[in-house]
């Protein structure tokens, strides 16, 4: 359905309007709904993280014992966290990964992380995931018939080979 | 007069639609609790460990530490303005912190919604050096600092729509002319649906003023770094496509006349009002920025348009007057900036 202003953009916005026990209705595109009195989005990114949260436990029977349970290091709650949508610190994400993983899954489509590693704190794994980038990417490029580039890659992929192997990284 | 943060005073690759390129990674300290769930000691811990830390960062020049409490309002809303700090560090300013090189174009706000915000800036479209810049100001902050940070979940952050790679590269793009064939939403609508997000010019809920709009990553989590970033590039080559082709119809010959009556128009007003509101000015700004860029404005110093763009912004005005002033003493003297600046360039021009 087109706009009922502008008659132009697709209508997203149904705009109810009552007065005098007569009640009007507009659709309308988002830019016109805009000029509008009283129109809101009604879109609160804390409501919509905290309520990504109320999902995990309710619902579900959760035993008593369950909802008490507390970070370790900060002492909040799986309830302050529904609260607020956010963590309190960094144990919490050790201490909620049951409640945690589905929300991490919803929000980003995956519950692990494949990108860089400290250096200075996990050495080893910090040079395994770089050889998996430099294969990703000299896969790709052997895909597209760029060779130059892959074998670029291909060096690149055997001196951290030898580094792990020499135990240097 | 101060001097603009780097990023802002000159156009970089692609100049003509992108403004700037940004990355930010966010980072806590191991141990500590995340900034809103800290007591003021552990808080204060955050800002001695990370004040020792600057010194890691020598190599890539000369860096400032500043208690955000030392500043005055006028000094915050400034860097706000040039995107070093974000306008929530610029609220309750105790406990804060912001490190700066002295280009700036590296920012580091410490105890904003994480214990550390490593910030990158760059003229133009510059994705892959904007994001190798801050992976090596995280490098070396490494070195002295103990991230919090899991195999499995990635870099640890107050808010879980972070956690992981914690990266959020951002483009920001001047679109006068899908604006004005009302093409945007079109454009842009769809990336949702790629795990991207576009935003107005100073970030979550402000308002795309003079057609400029961010486009960022949403994904922080099963994605690596890189792949973040060639994800965004390649929405950014097509949303590039989009607006030269717009460019291209506005300058064809049935509508080349009606493009410059516009444009011109616009120009006029600049040259010309007493008074002028900052929302007015980018509108305006932005037309000529486009007139500029097309050549049908000759004389234009395109990073002279650049600058006056967060000239214009109240707290750069005032700074210039060193002194608040009301509103109405600003659109005069907005007005008036304005006028002498396009004057400028004109007889340089000519």
């Amino acid at each position: 359905m087109l706009c009922d202003k502008c008659g132009k953009q697709e209508a997203t916005v149904k705009f109810v309007q009552i007065e005098n026990n007569k009640k009007t209705e507009l659709h309308l595109c988002r830019d016109c709904a805009h000029g509008y009195p009283g129109f809101s989005t009604g879109f609160d990114l804390q409501h919509l993280l905290s309520s990504l949260f109320q999902s995990v436990g309710l619902g579900q029977a959760v035993a008593p014992t369950v909802t008490m349970k507390t970070c370790p290091t900060c002492g909040r709650s799986i309830a302050d966290i529904q609260k607020t949508g956010r963590l309190g610190c960094g144990s919490c994400y050790e201490a909620f990964r049951e409640e945690l993983n589905p929300v991490l899954r919803r929000l980003h489509g995956s519950g692990n992380h494949t990108g860089k590693v400290p250096a200075r704190a996990f050495p080893k794994v910090r040079t395994a995931r770089q050889m998996e980038e430099l294969r990703r990417r000299l896969e790709e490029c052997v895909r597209l018939e760029k060779y130059e580039e892959a074998a670029k890659y291909r060096d690149e992929l055997r001196l951290l080979e030898k580094q792990l192997a020499g135990g240097e990284a | 007069m101060r001097e603009i943060a780097s990023w802002m005073r000159r156009t970089g690759p692609m100049g003509d639609i992108v403004l700037g390129t940004r990355c930010r990674l966010a980072r806590n300290l191991a141990g500590i609790p995340f900034p809103e769930a800290a007591t003021r000691e552990q808080l204060r811990e955050v800002l001695t460990k990370t004040a020792a830390a600057v010194a890691e960062l020598e190599a890539l020049g000369t860096f400032t530490y500043r208690e955000m409490a030392t500043m005055d309002a006028l000094e915050r809303e400034i860097l706000v303005e040039e995107h070093l700090i974000s306008p929530s560090h610029m609220q309750n300013p105790a406990h804060k912190a912001v490190i700066l090189n002295a280009e700036h174009n590296i920012s580091i706000m410490v105890n904003e919604e994480d214990h550390l915000r490593i910030q990158v800036l760059k003229p133009g479209l510059q994705l892959n050096e904007a994001w190798e810049r801050a992976t090596e100001v995280d490098d070396l902050l490494e070195q002295h600092l103990d991230f919090a940070f899991d195999l499995q979940t990635g870099y640890l952050t107050a808010c879980p729509t972070n956690v992981g790679t914690a990266l959020r590269a951002s483009v920001m793009f001047h679109l006068p002319a899908l604006q004005r064939v009302k093409k945007v939403q079109e454009v842009l609508g769809a990336v949702s649906k790629f795990g991207l997000t576009v935003r107005g010019l100073y970030g979550e809920g402000s308002d795309a003023w003079g057609n400029v709009y961010q486009l960022s990553n949403q994904i922080t989590l099963g994605q690596s770094e890189d792949e973040t970033i060639e994800h965004l590039a390649r929405f950014t080559a097509q949303i590039l496509y989009s607006e030269q082709q717009a460019r291209e119809y506005l300058l064809e010959q049935e509508r080349r006349l009606t493009t410059e009556d516009w444009l011109y128009r616009s120009y006029g007003i600049l040259q010309n009002a007493r008074m002028i509101t900052s929302q007015e000015a980018m509108e305006l700004l932005s037309d000529l920025k486009l007139g500029v860029d097309l050549g049908v404005i000759e004389h234009g110093d395109p990073d002279l348009l650049k600058q006056l763009m967060v000239q214009i912004r109240s707290a750069h005005l005032q700074s210039i007057m060193g002194q608040p002033l009301p509103v109405q003493e600003r659109d005069r003297l907005r007005a008036s900036l304005i006028r002498e600046t396009l004057q400028k360039q004109i007889t340089k021009g000519e």
